[in-house]
């Protein structure tokens, strides 16, 4: 199912942003918020794995109900895993579309991958003490 | 022992109230602070010194290789570019912006994916700002448009407009009207006397037609605006009108969604038209705490706010191709310095993927996501906690942050004066070699 897809800031988010490894910023960013609607639409229950696909890529998120949201939106909040979605077209202005990202939804199986996969993904050396 | 009247390092609030108490060179308590400030103070997961990537792991090297390494990269590069700066000083910040022009390289800061628009739409037709000291003693109407500062700046409320008492507002939970606007509603909204609930990109029109109503071009406005009735379009406009004192807040609500800076155009331009009538002014909502900084210390040194170009040996300024994610985006730039901030977390992941392919080079207290990306790390304190500095609240005011603790590490701007001056050198010996 497509969805437009906005990201932004929530306290959980704000509260891990200093500790961006921890399981904490995981849990905080790389939850897909949909109207309970939505969810029953796309076969889906809350905590369920979806694989989000977008114009900058593709994540494995979960999800959760948020009956606020309008329809046919859903919500991310910023961070990493959005930004594996998000565009870097920024229409001479230097900020991408963070705020309107067209995205497919479908139902996956697993768990969203840690920050460091991600990184590594993209050709990063993750971090060891 | 108790510390009193502490800058809060986190937000661009810059709260200046707070009491820490500091025990054996730690903080074991924060009071006043937001939950976000708090978690700032206690945060670890700093590295102990500077530190690259081999094949075997991580391996430290000294100050000195460290600086050294970080010289060798930007002197070396065709298009180094030089990102960051949010969570540092100005006095970090201006060197920053020094070492760009020494080396022609494009030095741009968070601004770029924050209130980079805000500034463009400012640049065309001015900003009617204020201090917040002016909101919290006078303004009887507070509009947040697009922003949620119940989560993004805890205090804003309590401090400066709803649960803020001023000079001429003895009640000021009775005495201020709270208007919100936003797409969907969030905590702010559910504490607000009235929830515009627009339709996502409807910014730009119902922006319009509250200023068409300013006007008193009532008959224009349509039954519905961009999912707000015109009866509430009209009431708000009034509301607006016969404030003694508006203040007009928005956020990234405006600014990363569809429109961008045309958003704020049109908001700057609907202040105009209130202040016609009666007293109104607008202010960003700056997230970063010295985001602002950095573009009043670049206007000094620049002419330019953020994402300065210097390869022409002259300062250009150009948003849209001088910033940071078009120019990762382009793959252009052949270096990168990255100071008190983390691309690697905030940027596309286009743009990210140009970091691997490029020498890294990051100045930064905690491993962060863009660590994963650096040929090397050299961590610093943190302005507010274990460095001073100064740094700009999000209504232009600037605030001296105190040093609290001391746990060795150098300030981001020592580390900075010291690349400034090798830099420096190294040209002299390389004018002088030829003769």
């Amino acid at each position: 199912m497509r969805f437009m897809l906005f990201s932004g800031r929530t306290i959980r988010q704000g509260n891990a942003v200093e500790s961006k490894l921890s399981p904490e910023y995981r849990d905080a960013t790389s939850v897909l918020s949909m109207t309970p609607f939505d969810m029953m639409e796309a076969g889906l229950d809350e905590g369920d794995a979806v694989l989000v696909s977008g114009p900058g890529g593709q994540v494995v998120l979960t999800v959760k109900a948020d009956e606020h949201l309008p329809a046919g939106h859903v919500f991310l909040p910023y961070g990493p895993y959005a930004n594996h979605l998000t565009p870097t077209e920024t229409h001479a202005t230097g900020m991408p579309d963070y705020k309107a990202i067209p995205v497919e939804v479908e139902p996956a199986e697993g768990k969203p991958v840690t920050v460091w996969e991600l990184m590594r993904d993209l050709g990063g050396v993750p971090h060891a003490p | 022992m108790l510390l009193k009247d502490v800058v809060c390092p986190y937000c661009a609030c810059l709260c200046d109230d707070l009491d820490v108490t500091v025990e054996g060179n730690r903080v074991t308590g924060v009071d006043n602070a937001c939950d976000l400030g708090a978690h700032k103070f206690q945060a670890g997961n700093r590295l102990p010194g500077p530190v690259r990537p081999t094949e075997k792991g991580w391996d430290r090297v000294s100050r000195e290789e460290a600086i050294g390494f970080t010289v060798d990269m930007l002197l070396s590069a065709d298009r180094p570019l030089i990102y960051g700066w949010s969570t540092t000083s100005v006095e970090a910040q201006s060197l920053g912006i020094h070492i760009a022009e020494e080396i022609g390289g494009v030095v741009d800061a968070t601004t770029s994916v924050c209130h980079g628009p805000s500034i463009l739409a400012i640049q065309e037709v001015g900003h009617p700002g204020c201090t917040l000291g002016q909101v919290k003693n006078r303004a009887d109407v507070v509009i947040y448009w697009g922003c949620n500062p119940i989560e993004a700046h805890p205090r804003h409320l309590s401090r400066y407009t709803m649960y803020s008492d001023g000079f001429f507002l003895e009640n000021a939970f009775k005495e201020r009207t709270l208007i919100v606007a936003d797409i969907r509603p969030t905590e702010s909204a559910n504490v607000a006397d009235e929830f515009v609930h627009l339709k996502r990109g409807g910014d730009y029109a119902v922006l319009s037609a509250l200023r068409a109503i300013v006007r008193g071009k009532t008959g224009s406005i349509p039954s519905h605006v961009a999912g707000v009735s015109r009866a509430q379009l009209l009431r708000i406009g009034e509301v607006c009108k016969n404030a003694k004192y508006g203040a007009f807040f928005f956020g990234m609500g405006l600014t990363q969604t569809v429109g961008k800076y045309k958003n704020i155009r049109n908001a700057i331009e609907l202040v105009d038209e209130l202040n016609r009538h009666t007293k109104w002014t607008l202010t960003p909502m700056r997230g970063h705490f010295n985001v602002y900084g950095f573009n009043e210390v670049c206007t000094w040194v620049t002419g330019y706010p953020y994402a300065v170009d210097f390869s022409r040996g002259m300062a250009f300024y150009n948003p849209g191709e001088t910033t940071a994610v078009d120019i990762l985006a382009r793959k252009e730039c052949d270096a990168c310095l990255v100071v008190a901030s983390d691309p690697a977390a905030h940027f596309p992941r286009a743009a990210v993927e140009h970091l691997a392919e490029i020498p890294v080079v990051q100045i930064d207290p905690v491993v962060n996501a863009t660590t994963a990306f650096c040929d090397l790390q050299i961590p610093v304190a943190v302005t507010g906690i274990d460095a001073e500095g100064t740094a700009y609240r999000m209504d232009g005011v600037p605030i001296r942050a105190k040093k609290i603790l001391d746990l060795g590490y150098p300030a981001d701007s020592e580390i900075l004066r010291e690349v400034y001056q090798q830099i420096r050198d190294r040209k002299k010996v390389r004018e002088v070699k030829p003769v």
